[in-house]
């Protein structure tokens, strides 16, 4: 829902990185979004495409790998991927109690500068 | 060229937040960042906090869209209030926050109180130096709440269940509510509430009270 101002953060940080290793362009950014984020990656690369103009990301293209939403469980110990964004119960016993160990990311991970 | 960037998103709002943390520890105040969907209660909530006073300094930052009513309700109870409006933005961030404490008189208050704009999604994202978050759900927002917005519900350690005096004219399955809610989050307190009767405002206010002493 807040993904304009995700995309300011963004370009604010890799400007700045840009600037600081000593290059003037950013042709591309690679991000880690997890699916349990809050995060849509197709709102957040119309957000960030929408305000790159102004800036020396002007001309940077956007990947995100989304990760995807993985718990452990309190009771049988096992790890497991859930497809719905949340986590609701162990798919391998049922219990209700469980940590989520993957899920939430919002990284930048990389970029190509020139 | 391949640059290493490694750093979260939010890592900026987060830094600032710290910031707001370290104001609030030397001010020794106790800080919450009250958090619900739009109508759910949390003026009214602050309201009943506040009068009678319950024997605690409380300022309040108000988060709206647009307009100063909430801060206006808040005034006529006596509270040091300011009011943010984000112009359109759908919660409030770090740097907000840290931009109005010159405004309240943090030195002579135990509380603070941050009312989050009404949303149940993006507050629930932004850290804003609080010792606490606490979320307002009206029971006439539906049962479904805890599975459809389960971020807040996580995120937050205690639920106020506002308008709980309705319960008899609604078809809301309050034991679902309590269920979903304790599934998503075991920790969580929960309190049946009402602004109207007065019911669970006693209780709530026993434990904020309960949480600064513990904070010390």
């Amino acid at each position: 829902m807040h993904e304009l101002s995700i995309a300011q953060h963004i370009i604010e940080i890799i400007s700045g990185q840009c600037r600081k290793s000593g290059y003037s362009r950013i042709e591309s950014v690679n991000l880690r979004i997890g699916r349990a984020s809050g995060i849509m990656s197709d709102a957040l690369l119309f957000a960030f495409d929408a305000i790159k103009t102004e800036s020396i990301a002007g001309g940077a293209v956007l990947h995100i790998e989304e990760v995807p939403v993985s718990g452990r469980c309190n009771e049988c110990e096992s790890d497991f991927i859930v497809q719905e964004d949340y986590i609701l119960s162990c798919p391998h016993c049922g219990g209700s109690s469980f940590s989520m160990i993957a899920g939430r990311e919002m990284d930048i991970i990389d970029m190509e500068v020139s | 060229m391949k640059v290493k960037v490694v750093t979260k998103i939010l890592e900026a709002n987060e830094r600032i937040a710290n910031e707001n943390r370290r104001i609030f520890d030397n001010a020794g105040l106790y800080v919450i960042n009250l958090m619900s969907g739009p109508g759910a209660g949390k003026t009214s909530v602050l309201e009943k906090t506040l009068t009678p006073p319950a024997g605690l300094r409380i300022g309040v930052i108000e988060g709206d869209i647009a307009g100063s009513d909430d801060a206006e309700r808040i005034a006529r109870c006596g509270a040091p209030v300011v009011q943010i409006n984000t112009g359109g933005a759908c919660h409030l961030d770090a740097n907000m926050i840290y931009e109005v404490l010159g405004e309240l008189p943090l030195q002579e208050l135990d509380l603070l109180v941050i009312e989050n704009v009404g949303n149940l999604v993006c507050p629930a994202e932004f850290n804003l130096g609080e010792n606490l978050k606490v979320m307002v759900l009206s029971i006439a927002e539906g049962h479904d709440k805890p599975l459809k917005y389960p971020l807040m519900f996580q995120e937050s350690s205690a639920l106020i269940l506002n308008k709980i005096d309705l319960a008899p004219y609604l078809d809301v399955d309050l034991e679902k509510i309590r269920r979903d809610a304790s599934l998503l989050n075991p920790r969580l307190k929960i309190f049946e509430v009402s602004c109207r009767t007065g019911q669970g405002l006693p209780e709530w206010v026993a434990w904020l009270k309960e949480q600064i002493l513990r904070h010390g």
